[in-house]
């Protein structure tokens, strides 16, 4: 009798398990990431910019909008962070894998790739019962082993590269022979009629509307091209910028400045800075000027689409009754991007245009086949009132929105000047779902094998309105790309910038008072500074943090890459080919060698 | 008159090996310029060996030719190259493959050049 118990209890444990797991989800609500690419902290209406972002505006009245959030300075290692709550170098994404110079490319944790030794915050969802979609870019790798489906997803429509064209599947730099698209793990084709945020939103419709019925949550990841490289958008969205950008980028860098102080997003004395890479608007000739402005009109356009569409996403939410059980979290990779080059359309850059079948020109700015980028001057406004943008760690670089919103989240409409950290977000929606991280769970293994510990703590308590942070004044959090440095703790930061724009000096700033890091309190505080100093060494010796090479430059090692991508098996051949013809050359010789 | 027909010879030597050592090193690329996807297992072993190996042949019976001055040696990418165009035309006529005339006339024309450099350029065995 007691070994029939034994077996029956075997035998049902799965069951009743399984079953509790199932009652599990279907109490938790469903969760919607939604993750612009390269928006700059100022670039939402409700965070002082011009931009018409009324979907947005709504989902920020029903939450909370965090006006100091930090995340990467750069592309796949915030998006790592993001999705696992572990720092970038133990996720093995410390930097885009198309930046990483040969001298770190050796070394396994810098793969530019998603580790198997850290899991999605997919995964675990999935495993509580959630179904998990993803629609959008992805860019954490692109074997059979790492594409999103393998890591949780359970369907997916990613892009696997950095970007790519937002009209049709075609590569934006050469570096990529295609746009790799899957779907579900297989290549993909897009459809003849895609524009990329109106696309991807269909997609997430699709993918929620498969399942509507059957009681379970979702996890919704729709990480949209909006707003990277090229920057397009459907001429109607253009049509409603144009003259707007007329008075130039350091006019709407104060306007927005304004704006965000009126909002309370920052404080009312902030004070900014020009970034060397400004140019002087008034030293352009009327003609520079129209299509600079144009340039920029694209890019307002391009985030009223992407916002358009978060509307039609939420409005189908509405329709099928699930909007007052979802959470919605809204953000940023990093901020503004600033590789856009101030000739767009200079005779040289066309004919590089030209060979990959794109143009520049003025009429056709922003729709299929135009590439367009923003001037740099327009993408230190696009960061307002911050210094510096995307691939550095100034604040420009690091600082973006990001807004949790919607029925479960009990603030509504309100500013947090708290800090938080990309590496929050996953600990968050495991918060809110009521799903265990491993490494709380099974004493840090998963799958039968060890993975990282997350290192961001939930937000949740600070979303419900029980404490004001959840960082302490002691809690130092770091983060470092390609030799540029920054940790952050308390109110203070130190800030570290290399390459063209830096001055590979280390800075202090109290950035709760002085968001546009115009006063460096080094000199008054080195008992501050040199604090900070030793937690940033303690953290580049926990994180194996490797040294770039002396002489390293981002802009340059991704063109140095991208000529070896391109060219190394040419130049292979050519080697090879050389060494072939040399006997034969040498019998040649010898043969026709006429003697004294 | 012979310096020319010489560098002309010289030249199908390097592409033959180019195109041989692409199967070494890119055979995605090239495969696609011979109308062919890339295959998988023992059909890329075929792929890559076989036709890596006759590209990479017929380099070095030209330059082998070249570099002796011995006439035995255009033969062999003559033959190669004739039997080749011949294969394509059957293969279009008995079992349905395209008719390649541009293919087919790279390699008669490429026969007719090694043809009259054996006689110009190569002295008597």
């Amino acid at each position: 009798m007691r070994r029939l118990k034994t077996l029956l209890t075997l035998c049902l444990a799965p069951l009743i398990l399984g079953h509790s797991c199932l009652l599990i989800a279907q109490n938790s609500p469903n969760v919607v990431l939604i993750l612009a690419d390269d928006l700059g902290f100022s670039d939402l209406a409700s965070y002082g910019s011009e931009i018409h972002t009324p979907s947005i505006t709504a989902l920020a009245e029903q939450g909370v909008s965090f006006t100091n959030y930090h995340t990467g300075a750069n592309c796949a290692p915030s998006r790592a962070m993001l999705l696992t709550g572990v720092d970038s170098h133990r996720a093995g994404v410390p930097n885009i894998p198309e930046m990483i110079p040969p001298a770190q490319a050796t070394y396994s944790h810098y793969a530019g790739t998603l580790s198997h030794n850290v899991v999605t915050v997919a995964t675990l969802l999935q495993d509580a019962g959630y179904h998990t979609y993803l629609a959008g870019k992805w860019h954490l790798g692109q074997t059979a082993d790492k594409l999103p489906s393998r890591r949780g997803f359970e369907r997916t429509l990613a892009l696997a590269d950095s970007g790519a064209d937002n009209w049709e599947q075609k590569p934006y730099i050469p570096i990529y022979k295609n746009a790799n698209w899957y779907a579900d793990g297989e290549e993909y084709q897009l459809p003849d009629n895609f524009y990329s945020s109106r696309f991807l939103v269909d997609k997430t419709i699709e993918f929620i509307d498969s399942n509507k019925d059957d009681g379970q949550p979702f996890f919704a990841y729709v990480p949209f091209q909006a707003v990277h490289i090229p920057v397009q958008a459907p001429q109607k969205f253009i049509d409603r910028y144009m003259g707007v950008y007329d008075q130039g980028w350091n006019a709407l860098r104060q306007q927005r400045l304004v704006r965000a102080i009126a909002l309370g997003v920052v404080p009312a004395d902030t004070m900014i800075v020009q970034m060397a890479s400004t140019a002087d608007w008034e030293a352009l000739s009327p003609k520079r000027q129209a299509y600079e402005a144009k340039r920029m009109a694209v890019y307002g356009a391009m985030v009223e689409a992407m916002d358009h569409h978060i509307g039609r996403l939420v409005e189908y939410l509405k329709a099928i009754g699930e909007y007052d059980n979802t959470v919605f979290i809204f953000t940023s990779d990093n901020g503004a991007e600033a590789m856009g080059l101030p000739r767009q359309n200079s005779w040289r850059n066309t004919l590089i245009l030209a060979a990959q079948d794109y143009n520049a020109d003025y009429e056709t700015l922003g729709l299929k086949g135009s590439f367009n980028t923003i001037n740099p001057g327009f993408a230190s406004a696009a960061a307002s009132p911050l210094a510096y943008y995307k691939f550095y760690v100034g604040e420009g670089g690091l600082r973006v929105p990001m807004i949790i919103a919607g029925g479960p989240v009990a603030i509504k409409n309100q500013f947090s000047n708290a800090s938080a950290y990309v590496t929050d977000i996953t600990p968050t929606i495991l918060s809110l779902a009521e799903v265990e991280h491993p490494h709380g769970l099974k004493r840090g293994r998963f799958g039968g094998r060890k993975v990282e510990p997350m290192i961001g703590r939930s937000l949740a308590p600070l979303i419900e309105g029980r404490v004001e942070s959840v960082h302490g004044t002691d809690n130092a959090v770091g983060f470092e790309l390609a030799g540029h440095g920054a940790l952050f703790m308390g109110d203070f930061k130190i800030v570290f910038n290399r390459g063209t724009q830096g001055d590979s000096q280390w800075h202090l700033f109290n950035i709760q008072v002085d968001p546009g890091e115009t006063r460096d309190l080094s000199a008054e505080n080195p008992a501050q500074l040199q604090l900070m100093l030793n937690r940033y060494q303690q953290y580049i010796d926990d994180n194996n943090i490797l040294p770039v090479p002396a002489g390293y430059r981002h802009e340059t090692q991704v063109i140095f890459n991208a000529l070896q991508h391109t060219y190394r098996d040419n130049i292979l051949i050519i080697i090879l080919l050389f060494l072939l013809m040399l006997p034969f050359a040498i019998v040649y010789k010898s043969k026709h060698h006429k003697g004294p | 008159m012979n310096k020319c027909l010489k560098i002309v010879v010289a030249l199908m030597a390097v592409i033959f090996a180019s195109i041989g050592l692409r199967w070494l090193v890119a055979p995605e690329g090239i495969a696609a310029e011979f109308g062919m996807t890339l295959m998988e297992g023992l059909g890329l072993s075929s792929q890559i060996g076989d036709l890596g190996a006759f590209f990479l042949s017929l380099a070095v019976f030209v330059l082998l030719a070249l570099a002796t001055g011995r006439r035995t040696w255009y033969y062999p990418p003559i033959i190669l190259l004739a039997l080749t165009a011949i294969m394509r035309t059957m293969a279009w006529m008995f079992h349905g493959a395209s008719l390649a005339v541009d293919m087919i006339a790279v390699e008669v024309i490429t026969c007719v050049i090694l043809y009259v450099g054996s006689i110009r350029l190569a002295e008597e065995d």
